[in-house]
């Protein structure tokens, strides 16, 4: 195994009640890869990031993540360090102002005591405040998370990954209930930040047309198999085209 | 196809059925003149007589004051306690700290059967117990509320925190949060708000319980209510009775005023200044129970005291009883005659409390009042709401065991009297919550209707009964799950059931009947809790 790979999967297979969601896949991903997982519905891509994630244990197969062995990839804290998660918009605990929202980024950090005490004065804040100005919310830092707009949750949920600083980032359709404009500028800060912090981002879209433009690589899935694995600028029309047909009815 | 035409009328069955129970239940009444008293009706025109003319002489309003923080700092105490059982065994029945697994839901199910017992067995029955282990100490009251409202608490938290969303908890395990993390960063901010209504929805009921806790002898406003009915000054009673609704009207007006000023996004001086309130009350409570009434918890456990409780819970098992009731086939049959009475008497109940609900619940919601929701306004509307409301008010103010002792000068013991006592209770909670459905309903499709010149009867039957149908059974399976807990309280003052014989076994120093008809009691609740979720589910 090469040393520059950050991800390796051998053969992973996963069913779900006798359906098979993924089957046999390999590939390996360099660090600092911007990788694009595409495809139509049901195609596997989030059962694959859930799999990078160990939320999912694969039937068959097996999974390498920068070295970690099986029992360090169990320890939650240690593996937060490894891997950061950004998802369509729910990741947020509404109800909590947006200055802890970004702070949960250093729980695994953190003991109880200080992440408690933190909730009525908050700890590391100027840390926090800069990860918000990056992503542009400064100002918002105090107010209550559900208030603020779409996009700009997404952006809070950017600003608690630069507090958590993992090496890699999975996102699982980071952007797919924002309009247009909000969708473009969430993913430039995102791809922007991570080649800021030198990290590897794997992130599943619908937009083959974003895949494209923002990221170094394209894996694109269908029926639970790997149907392409370009760099970006040789993925052709063609290929797409073919990717998202529709199955011939027999 | 059968099935399918089953389940699409599944409701309209479910309906004829349960109107068909209520049918069934009323045979169980005589109905002749010999159900009231010979002067009944005058006595309850006298009540009504007093009604207007409450007696506001110094020494009864002094008095009423007193009896009134008694009543407030047992409650203070009994639900702050029963919050801290609530939270405790809440969490633990979640199963949100306990990995998912067999053992995991082993523990959940435990932790869950703890809660439904306390929640089982009502707070006036817990005060009994312990007034006859250890005596009139103000911690029998106390800890009488702590037990069941901590099961009700703690069951609803516990609801509460496994229904939160799985993504925000997801996200922060994928930060390496702990256990202990994710819950003060993601479950508790999730579920603070809701907890913090309903935990005022429940000291609002403490209230009430813990005016009636006097019928035990422990002192408060239920205790002076008791004394001016014994002396049949109907005009003192009033007085108190006011009281008591003077605090629950308070006390919900601080409840909904904390809901709207939480939701703003800047902080509001109210938050800070209930926050201090709590506390002060709190303080306050504990400071009177401790110097006024010179209650110590050490005393409690004395060693004359414990020998009392073992002496007691020895009699309730029936060790050195030669023939314990529960080995006993007469007793068994009089308790199982007892139950099968008690049942049809919360029928009776609810079947009351819904007829009377339905009567005045569209005049009751504001949206009908101010005629958005029919197109017609009529100045009389907005006195009829008011007259409604006010009435709800009254109905849902004065515990069951109160409108119990009243209505039995009124009609001879039976199961009658302990239906009429919880159907009035419960009307005005029933019709508070209904009318509340009314006024979130969606106005166009009934707006059409009204245009269209239905009257309010067609409106009824066609826009707003399908569309709150689900709503109202499920509150009126609710209340009667409720009425199930507390018809053994108005059976206590001689409106029939199992309550009745409870008594006559206590004062009798009958012990083991006491065991054998609480087994029967708590088996009629969880048969009601049971059949009242089938039943919601039915129509889900």
């Amino acid at each position: 195994m090469a040393s520059s790979n950050i991800i390796e999967a051998k053969n992973l297979k996963i069913q779900f009640q006798g359906k098979i969601a993924l089957s046999s896949l390999s590939f390996s991903i360099k660090k600092g890869e911007k990788v694009a997982l595409i495809g139509p519905s049901g195609a596997g891509k989030t059962t694959l990031l859930n799999t990078l994630a160990t939320i999912i244990k694969p039937d068959e197969g097996e999974l390498w993540i920068d070295q970690l062995s099986f029992k360090e990839m169990q320890n939650r804290k240690m593996l937060a360090k490894k891997l950061g998660m950004i998802r369509q918009q729910f990741d947020l605990v509404d109800q909590l102002p947006v200055i802890h929202n970004v702070l949960a980024g250093k729980l695994s950090d953190w003991s109880l005591f200080k992440s408690l005490l933190s909730l009525i004065y908050p700890q590391e804040k100027i840390l926090a405040m800069n990860a918000l100005e990056r992503v542009g919310l400064g100002d918002k830092w105090s107010e209550k998370t559900s208030n603020l707009s779409g996009g700009e949750q997404q952006r809070v949920a950017l600003a608690r990954l630069l507090v958590q600083k993992p090496e890699i980032i999975l996102a699982d359709e980071p952007v797919a209930s924002l309009d247009p404009a909000r969708a473009e500028d969430v993913l430039a800060i995102l791809t922007k930040l991570v080649h800021e912090e030198k990290q590897t981002l794997i992130t599943s879209l619908h937009s083959v047309e974003y895949a494209k433009k923002y990221f170094t690589r394209i894996i694109a899935l269908r029926d639970g198999m790997i149907y392409f694995d370009l760099p970006a600028h040789e993925v052709s029309a063609k290929d797409l085209a073919s990717l998202y047909v529709l199955k011939e009815k027999v | 196809m059968r099935l399918e035409l089953f389940s699409t009328h599944k409701k309209t069955y479910l309906t004829f059925i349960l109107i068909g129970v209520f049918l069934w239940s009323l045979l169980a009444v005589n109905w002749d003149k010999d159900l009231f008293h010979s002067g009944g009706l005058s006595t309850l025109f006298q009540i009504l007589e007093a009604l207007f003319q409450p007696d506001l002489s110094k020494e009864i309003i002094l008095l009423a004051i007193q009896s009134t923080w008694i009543t407030l700092s047992y409650a203070v105490a009994g639900v702050g306690l029963a919050i801290v059982i609530a939270f405790i065994l809440g969490i633990l029945a979640s199963g949100i700290f306990f990995e998912a697994g067999p053992l995991g839901s082993l523990f959940k199910t435990i932790f869950r059967g703890v809660l439904g017992f306390l929640r089982a067995i009502h707070e006036l029955v817990w005060a009994w117990l312990f007034v006859a282990s250890f005596g009139l100490s103000p911690f029998a009251a106390i800890f009488a509320l702590a037990l069941p409202f901590g099961g009700i608490l703690g069951r609803i938290f516990a609801d509460m925190l496994a229904d939160v969303p799985e993504e925000p908890i997801q996200a922060l395990k994928s930060t390496g949060a702990s256990r202990w993390q994710l819950f003060f960063y993601g479950y508790f901010p999730i579920v603070k708000t809701g907890m913090l209504s309903y935990t005022m929805y429940r000291f609002e009921c403490g209230i009430r319980s813990s005016a009636i806790m006097s019928f035990v002898g422990l002192g408060g406003l239920g205790y002076q209510i008791q004394l001016s009915l014994d002396d049949l000054h109907y005009d003192e009673v009033w007085t108190f009775i006011f009281f008591l609704i003077a605090i629950v009207v308070l006390i919900d007006w601080w409840s909904s005023q904390l809901r709207s000023k939480w939701t703003h996004s800047t902080k509001h001086w109210f938050l800070p200044f209930s926050s201090l309130l709590t506390a002060g009350l709190l303080v306050g409570a504990w400071c009177y129970i401790y110097i006024v009434d010179r209650a110590s918890i050490i005393e409690l456990f004395s060693t004359k005291n414990l020998e009392f409780a073992k002496k007691f819970f020895a009699n309730m098992f029936g060790l050195g009883d030669e023939s314990p009731a529960f080995f006993n086939g007469e007793s068994w049959k009089a308790a199982i005659s007892l139950t099968y009475d008690t049942l049809r008497m919360s029928i009776m109940a609810i079947g009351f409390s819904t007829v009377l609900m339905f009567l005045t619940v569209l005049p009751a919601a504001r949206n009908v009042a101010n005629g958005k929701l029919t197109l017609t306004r009529r100045w009389y509307n907005w006195v009829s709401f008011a007259v409604i409301r006010v009435g709800y008010i009254l109905s849902r103010a004065i515990p069951e065991l109160v409108w119990a002792m009243m209505i039995i000068f009124i009609f001879k013991p039976g199961i009658l009297p302990g239906a009429i006592a919880l159907a009035l209770h419960n009307f005005g909670i029933l019709g508070k919550l209904c009318a509340e459905v009314v006024e979130d309903l969606d106005a166009r499709p009934i707006r059409h209707l009204a245009s269209s010149g239905a009257g309010k009867g067609q409106i009824l039957m066609y826009g707003v009964l399908p569309s709150v149908f689900p709503q109202f059974l499920t509150y009126i399976l609710y209340r009667w799950e409720v009425i199930m807990r507390t018809t053994i309280i108005v059976g206590f003052v001689g409106a029939g059931g199992l309550g009745q014989q409870f008594k006559l076994s206590m004062s009798f120093f009958h012990y083991s009947d006491i065991t054998l008809l609480l087994f029967c009691y708590i088996l009629l609740v969880w048969a009601a809790d049971f059949i009242s979720e089938w039943a919601r589910k039915t129509v889900k």
